[in-house]
């Protein structure tokens, strides 16, 4: 039903280079802006001006803080389904190719992508029902929310 | 096929870079012409998208702002204030450019380009109409994402990087964020590849403009069969995600104003804001081009095919005007909320929509 469509006349070389040279523009733009800067913008240095940002009051502790465990359990999660999307791009890609070839019936080609994502999310249940996909909340911040009418 | 929808473009089989080769016979110097005829059209593309930023930030932002809440906006310089761009420009690279004394250095000075360059790369395998399309590789859907996802690591660097409090949240929400929806956005577009069976990006644009939808009659309209139309849930989601992605309302939690000043770009002053305020409009001009591409025909528009750029650009330009609206009419969701309608609504939804279209698409098929 779908009529294909005839692959452009370029090879995969051609591709790449072009490519290539747009990361080399996209690095030489904000490099030539900065040049550009640096010729036009004074430099005035005073003291207490490179002071870091605070609403104007004077700065207070560092931000090199240790991380809530949350964040590591998120970030973890993250990379199981990303691996998993990685693996259903090539699927996604044959899918159609596969059906209309009539090589596969629709439970073959089917069947085993809905089994590997089913045992996904029941890991991602499994990380919902222990908190994991929650924003982490302090302890006082706990007991607002138990308390509150 | 009604000739009222331009047919792909046949410029768009040839690409950017081949075209300008046989123009200027750059292509008879073999790879050495090759690589000053790619280098060509990357600043064409380039330097189209960098002036719709220019318009977008400086102008268009704040008209259409003052327009939603009864205001007029810049109006002194030029016709309409369009000359603010100008002045903007000037105004913003001639500023002293402050280091905040915590500040992380290769890190702090890596970040905006890493911001600006990373969206900038992604327009090389978006087809834009009218021949302008620099490159179409096997695995450009794929591409596209990656490139997009590379955004996060410049957000991370700029907020670690400060040493700064607000910009150290903002940095934190934003990977959070981008993290959360990234999936989501990842897996709608899949189920796009499950219509078009490739990830090519102009195999993807001519799947939905060589199909007929249906047709209305009486008029002898033939709608094509973008996939917005195909499956408006998935374009729904894919809209939804997008927003989060690239941090625009109600999603626009790294740089809340109203609680962490700016976020990650609190410390950028001079040229280093100008690069990470670009790089965030490049990025939502990055996901309108997505959007365009894969589920609004691409380039594809009444009218003769020399027209394509111009209704890629009207496209992307809608998309931008979604995201300014929003912006204007849309509260803020709290980051808890955020997180969990990422994890817990659009996930599985996004998951849901991948089973359900592959069950569609292998009954028709």
């Amino acid at each position: 039903m779908w009529v294909r469509f005839e692959r452009p006349n370029v090879t995969e070389m051609n591709d790449w280079i072009a490519i290539g040279a747009l990361a080399f523009v996209g690095l030489l733009i904000p490099l030539g802006m900065m040049a550009v800067s640096y010729l036009l913008r004074p430099s005035v240095p005073e003291t207490s001006k490179r002071a870091t940002y605070e609403s104007g009051e004077i700065p207070t502790g560092g931000t090199r803080i240790r991380f809530n465990i949350q964040y590591y359990m998120v970030a973890l999660l993250f990379v199981i389904f990303d691996i998993e999307t990685v693996l259903l791009f090539p699927w996604a890609v044959v899918y159609l190719d596969a059906i209309e070839s009539d090589a596969v019936t629709l439970l073959e080609i089917l069947g085993p992508m809905v089994a590997f994502v089913v045992i996904l999310l029941v890991g991602l249940a499994w990380a919902w029902r222990n908190g994991a996909v929650q924003w982490a909340q302090t302890p006082r911040q706990v007991d607002t929310d138990h308390n509150r009418p | 096929m009604n000739a009222a929808i331009a047919p792909l473009q046949n410029g768009d089989t040839v690409l950017l870079p081949e075209r300008i080769g046989e123009l200027t016979g750059l292509s008879e110097f073999g790879i050495a012409g090759e690589l000053i005829a790619a280098f060509l059209g990357a600043f064409i593309v380039a330097n189209l998208m960098l002036a719709m930023t220019g318009v977008a930030g400086p102008w268009a932002k704040r008209k259409i702002t003052a327009a939603f809440t009864d205001r007029i906006a810049v109006n002194h310089i030029g016709p309409g204030g369009i000359l603010i761009i100008v002045a903007d420009a000037v105004r913003l690279l001639s500023k002293e450019n402050i280091i905040p004394e915590n500040a992380d250095r290769p890190a702090y000075d890596l970040a905006p380009i890493v911001i600006a360059g990373s969206a900038l790369l992604g327009f090389a395998v978006i087809p834009m109409g009218s021949g302008i399309h620099l490159a179409d590789p096997e695995v450009g859907l794929a591409f596209v994402f990656a490139v997009a996802g590379i955004a996060s690591i410049g957000l991370v660097m700029a907020g670690y990087a400060s040493g700064n409090k607000y910009s150290m949240l903002g940095g934190l929400r934003a990977v959070a964020q981008n993290i959360a929806y990234e999936i989501p956005l990842v897996v709608t577009g899949m189920s796009v590849v499950l219509f078009a069976g490739s990830l090519r990006m102009s195999e993807i644009v001519a799947v939905q403009n060589e199909t007929t939808l249906f047709t209305i009659p009486g008029l002898e309209w033939a709608v094509p069969a973008w996939f917005a139309l195909v499956n408006p849930f998935a374009f729904v989601l894919f809209l939804i995600a997008n927003f989060a992605e690239v941090g625009r309302n109600p999603f626009d939690m790294p740089e809340a104003p109203a609680e962490l000043i700016a976020g990650y770009q609190t410390e950028y002053s001079s040229v280093y804001f100008v690069l990470v305020y670009l790089g965030e409009f490049l990025h939502i001009f990055l996901g309108g081009a997505i959007i365009a591409t894969i589920f609004l025909g691409g380039p594809a528009g009444p009218g003769p095919a020399e027209l394509g750029i111009v209704w890629f650009l009207l496209k992307i330009w809608a998309v931008f005007l979604l995201t300014q609206w929003l912006r204007s009419a849309v509260p803020r969701v709290r980051i808890d909320q955020l997180i969990e309608i990422g994890w817990k609504g659009l996930l599985v939804l996004s998951f849901a929509n991948l089973a359900l279209t592959a069950a569609i698409v292998g009954l028709i098929a």
